[in-house]
């Protein structure tokens, strides 16, 4: 048992070691991944930020631009009726919004993109008598505020989306880094040392064995050597014996020798 | 004759128009007011102007304060709108005013004044209820010196037929509807053009009057007002072609909305309803001169229609548009009106006068509002 942090429930076996080795590869491999898309998507939520930014400065200047234009609208109409007017006359969007994504490093943005359609002019006649062109002029400029709007909002939800999603990315991050792959390595660690300790006790048990063996060896060497001896010094009768052999008791007691006197 | 014998019935009316003359604002004023770096500053300037020029009038005192902000008012800026409100209350109370002490021919003068309004309302009420919406807040919504007493029944219609049968044919407006109009016409789609016809009709009508009526023809009213109405008339019709580019009224049918007097017709209105573009209503004009010069000052025979309107939008451009043009032409005329005696031109001038100084004080008001020092100056002046 390592103490030095939490390690996996695993039998400390080998194949169990070859897992957790490929499983800490894949960590490490996960984790540069994960770190490089992090670094990328903060990339890209600075520049959002930057043009967010500049998209604010640019709304606050043209909505002045277009609150003006309307402020000569009523100096020119000379009272508030044709708002109520305009109003009623607008029956279609003229100004629409259509989304498509955009995906940046695995994360899909939506992107609002702004387009007017042709040929919908609802209240081209507003203003006929007098002040006809400034209220064109300001449906104009309104729709050049309207357009910085959609492309701030397009922007804002990508920001709030990007943050989110770096949140999440960074959580990863962190925890591969900082749970998942101390976590592995220890259970390798611990694997190893179980392993490392398998392999001594079964050394030790080789080593006894071997011991043994040797031991019964070396005592069936002096056996068979003292055999040995035996047999050669039986050698002078061996020749007997062949010669014995050859006229061999029929009788098959040969532990009955002869008796000579 | 009419010099001996008007002061009998209307010498009071006018020698108070001639007092509120006195109270519109000069343009040592309006450079006061704008020196102002808020909307409190012009009110209260503009309160305390008003109340020098009136202490002649004092008549007037009472009234004035209508200006000043209600007690209790929850909004401590007070929008520009709201100041705009308050000045035309104080325009109304005073018109009501004089046209309670006005009798016959001075008072159907006076009518004649706010038919002009009342075309206005009934063509917001028609939007209106065009639209189903409900038309007791469209009447709050109505130009009070348009009022008429029969307006509210308008609310009672609830389709297009019945607010043509039951309901219009009622106004005073009747006479415009009749003969040039049929309820099939009053459909959404040319709500601008019944504005316009009736607009026109009743310039036409009031022309009529002005150098038919027993009372009114051969007198200085006479020679005022048509000079008057010939210059609306002209700038009606300039002012529709010069609109109408680009949209989808016909030729024919612009031609129908020119009314068919002042110094353009006929020839000028036949060149006009024959112009395609800019060019073609300079062409158009240049018979008169008068019109020929604010076309050269506005630049319109080079720079192609981009400064057409007033201010020039948001486009930049010192030089005063075309619309400026003829608002300082209308306040030139209504101011010379005032050089007359004895005539009943003199309210006309003076509501258009003060009409005038009541967008100029909103214009200076938003300019503040907004922040837009640079155009502040852009208000027109004859005083």
């Amino acid at each position: 048992m390592s103490g030095a942090g939490a390690r996996e429930a695993v039998f400390p076996t080998r194949q169990v070691l070859g897992q957790m080795k490929s499983k800490l590869k894949g960590a490490q491999t996960g984790h540069d991944l994960l770190k490089r898309k992090s670094e990328a998507l903060t990339k890209r939520f600075r520049e959002i930020t930057r043009r967010i930014d500049e998209a604010k400065r640019k709304m606050g200047r043209v909505m002045q631009i277009a609150a003006f234009s309307l402020a000569e609208v009523t100096y020119a109409v000379g009272g508030g009726n044709i708002l109520y007017q305009i109003q009623e006359s607008a029956k279609q969007a003229r100004f629409r919004v259509r989304t498509k994504q955009e995906n940046v490093s695995g994360v899909f943005l939506p992107a609002f993109e702004s387009f007017t359609t042709e040929g919908n002019n609802d209240f081209g006649l507003t203003g006929l008598g007098k002040g006809g062109q400034q209220v064109q002029r300001c449906r104009e400029t309104y729709a050049r505020a309207v357009e910085t709007l959609v492309e701030l909002a397009s922007l804002q939800t990508a920001f709030v989306i990007l943050d989110e999603v770096i949140k999440v990315v960074n959580r990863r991050v962190n925890a591969i880094e900082h749970v998942i792959i101390p976590k592995t390595e220890n259970t390798i660690k611990y694997i190893n040392s179980e392993l490392d300790e398998l392999d001594r006790e079964e050394f030790y048990r080789l080593k006894k064995v071997s011991n043994k063996k040797e031991r019964d060896a070396a005592a069936a060497d002096v056996e068979r050597e003292a055999q040995k001896k035996k047999d050669d010094s039986s050698d002078e009768d061996n020749v007997d014996e062949e010669g014995r052999m050859q006229t061999k008791d029929l009788l098959g007691d040969q532990d009955n020798e002869d008796v000579i006197f | 004759m009419e010099g001996m014998l008007y002061n009998v019935n209307n010498g009071y009316i006018e020698g108070i128009v001639r007092g509120y003359r006195n109270s519109l604002l000069t343009s040592q004023a309006y450079s006061n007011l704008t020196q102002c770096e808020t909307i409190d500053g012009v009110e209260e300037r503009a309160i305390r102007h008003l109340n020098i020029a009136l202490t002649a009038h004092r008549c007037q005192a009472t009234a004035r304060p209508s200006l000043r902000r209600l007690p209790g008012s929850p909004a401590p800026n007070p929008s520009t709108s709201a100041l705009a409100n308050k000045l035309t209350e104080k325009l109304v109370s005073e018109f009501r005013y004089l046209q309670a002490n006005a009798t016959g021919s001075l008072a159907k003068f006076m009518e004649y004044l706010t038919y002009g309004y009342m075309i206005d309302n009934v063509a917001l009420l028609i939007t209106g209820t065009l639209h189903e919406r409900d038309t007791r807040e469209l009447l709050e919504r109505c130009h009070p010196l348009g009022w008429f007493e029969t307006m509210p029944v308008l609310c009672v219609a609830t389709n297009i037929e019945e607010l043509y049968n039951s309901v219009l044919i009622e106004t005073p407006l009747a006479p415009y509807f009749k003969g040039s109009l049929s309820h099939q016409d009053l459909d959404e789609l040319n709500i601008e053009i019944v504005r316009n016809t009736l607009y026109k009709n009743y310039l036409e009508d009031f022309y009529n009057w002005v150098n038919t009526h027993p009372d009114v023809r051969g007198t200085p009213t006479a020679e005022v007002m048509s000079e008057v109405l010939e210059f609306e008339a002209d700038r009606r019709s300039i002012n529709i072609t010069l609109n109408s580019f680009g949209t989808e009224l016909s030729k024919a049918d612009r031609k129908k909305l020119y009314p068919s007097f002042g110094r353009l017709h006929p020839e000028g209105t036949l060149m006009l309803s024959r112009a395609d573009d800019v060019e073609g209503v300079r062409i158009a004009v240049e018979g008169v001169s008068d019109y020929k010069t604010f076309f050269d000052q506005t630049g319109l025979n080079q720079g192609g229609g981009s400064a057409v309107g007033n201010m020039s939008g948001g486009t930049g451009g010192e030089g005063k548009s075309l619309e400026d043009m003829f608002y300082q032409k209308e306040c030139e005329i209504s101011k010379l009106a005032f050089t007359r005696q004895f005539t009943h031109a003199v309210v006309y001038a003076w509501v258009k006068l003060r009409e005038q100084e009541i967008r100029n004080i909103t214009w200076i008001a938003e300019c503040i509002a907004q922040n837009q020092k640079e155009r502040i100056g852009n208000y027109i002046s004859v005083f």
